[in-house]
């Protein structure tokens, strides 16, 4: 079958063999013709081997492209992922985060990407999400999930499809901002029930280092319960509250706050890992191409230069046949 | 939770803070002069599509777009 392929593909290249009569292309017994068919043979793989050169520098443009796409892309919003991180601060500073708190009812917010090609970001936080899942799962304990990004989605509807509650996409089809996320919050707490909501995202590092996150957001009956026990948050007492408002009601706004703004530090750092992850795969893989090219290129001239010192030989050990005729 | 007092309007209007703020917000955003208020609300964009998903299966998405703090 592939010979087959070879000779028809042997007979566009070389015009003269195509020239011949067909019939002895197809009877491989006789001599002459498997010449023809080693000759064809010959030159066709430099042909095969030239489509894959080019097809490998079309992708190596692809991906250079992107690189490039992904960096500018980066730097636009690590900024203002580095500016977001003042809105999470203080709450840590005031509520602490509690990890490890023990709750009845938990939700997990997985942060992914919509896209893919961006190296492991999306299956470390599914991966998180997962531990986060057994870790909190129990008798008496519910956990459910809920999923920002295509990516995530795909890969949790495999395992933990009766988990899931909302799932939210294209998020990041204009430049993100906080109205935006603000609302997403409120449309997340609106449709779940939680004692504790932990987010699970990848903080932005450096360009090649994103370190899966938790952070953990508490109900205000849950505040409220742990700052009597004391700790951190016993030092809630200690602060005088203006206003006719009561603590519960100032716990309550703080914690829907704190909620969205968490959420809007935690998409950013999220679309900042996914550009960063982006770019260096599609860094390496523009590196894999080139070797890639490299490799091909020296097969290519190896069998050209092959080909020529057989065509030589041929010639000149025919003309060296003749001469001694004579 | 020891409150007697009467919740706030907006939360006996079934809003979170987060509504309430967005409001607030964008009332101020209006009250910004004319470059820099149309650069603050075409910033101020939303987008994104949110599905329920009840018995392991995703329902309809339901878009929310160009809607600041319905």
């Amino acid at each position: 079958m592939a010979m087959a392929v070879f000779r028809r593909e042997g007979r566009r290249l070389l015009p003269s063999i195509a020239a011949r009569p067909i019939a002895a292309i197809r009877s491989p017994l006789s001599s002459s013709d498997q010449e023809e068919g080693l000759l064809g043979l010959r030159s066709i793989s430099t042909q095969v081997v030239r489509n894959r050169m080019k097809s490998v520098k079309n992708i190596q443009k692809i991906t250079k492209a992107m690189k490039m796409v992904a960096a500018s892309k980066l730097r636009a919003v690590q900024g203002r992922a580095e500016n977001s991180r003042g809105l999470w601060q203080p709450f840590t500073a005031l509520l602490g985060d509690n990890p490890s708190i023990d709750v009845k009812k938990s939700v997990v917010v997985t942060l992914s990407s919509d896209k893919g090609l961006c190296g492991g970001i999306n299956s470390t936080v599914v991966k998180v999400s997962r531990a986060l899942y057994k870790l909190n799962s129990g008798p008496e304990k519910e956990v459910q999930f809920v999923i920002v990004g295509e990516k995530a989605k795909a890969i949790m509807f495999r395992d933990s499809k009766n988990d899931i509650v909302l799932s939210v996409t294209e998020l990041n089809k204009n430049p993100l901002n906080y109205a935006q996320v603000s609302v997403l919050a409120d449309d997340i707490l609106k449709n779940v029930e939680f004692d504790a909501l932990r987010i699970v995202y990848n903080k932005f590092h450096s360009v090649v280092a994103f370190l899966p996150t938790v952070s953990t957001v508490l109900s205000p009956e849950i505040i409220e319960k742990e700052s009597e026990i004391g700790g951190k948050l016993g030092e809630l007492d200690s602060y005088e509250i203006e206003g006719g408002e009561t603590k519960g009601e100032i716990l309550q706004n703080l914690a829907e706050f704190q909620f969205s703004c968490v959420m809007f530090n935690a998409v950013l750092e999220n679309a900042c890992s996914e550009m960063g992850a982006r770019m260096s795969a599609m860094d390496s893989s523009s590196r894999n191409a080139g070797e890639m090219l490299d490799r091909l290129t020296l097969t290519y001239n190896r069998t050209r230069q092959a080909s020529i010192t057989t065509e030589l030989i041929e010639i000149i050990s025919g003309a060296s046949a003749l001469e001694a005729a004579k | 939770m020891a409150s007697t007092a009467a919740v706030p309007f907006w939360r006996a209007a079934g809003m979170t803070y987060i509504t309430y703020s967005n409001i607030c917000a964008n009332l101020v955003r209006n009250c910004l002069k004319e470059p820099h208020r149309a650069e603050a609300l075409t910033r101020e964009k939303v987008h994104f599509s949110l599905s329920k998903w009840a018995d392991g299966k995703a329902q309809k998405p339901v878009l929310r777009s160009d809607a600041p703090a319905v």
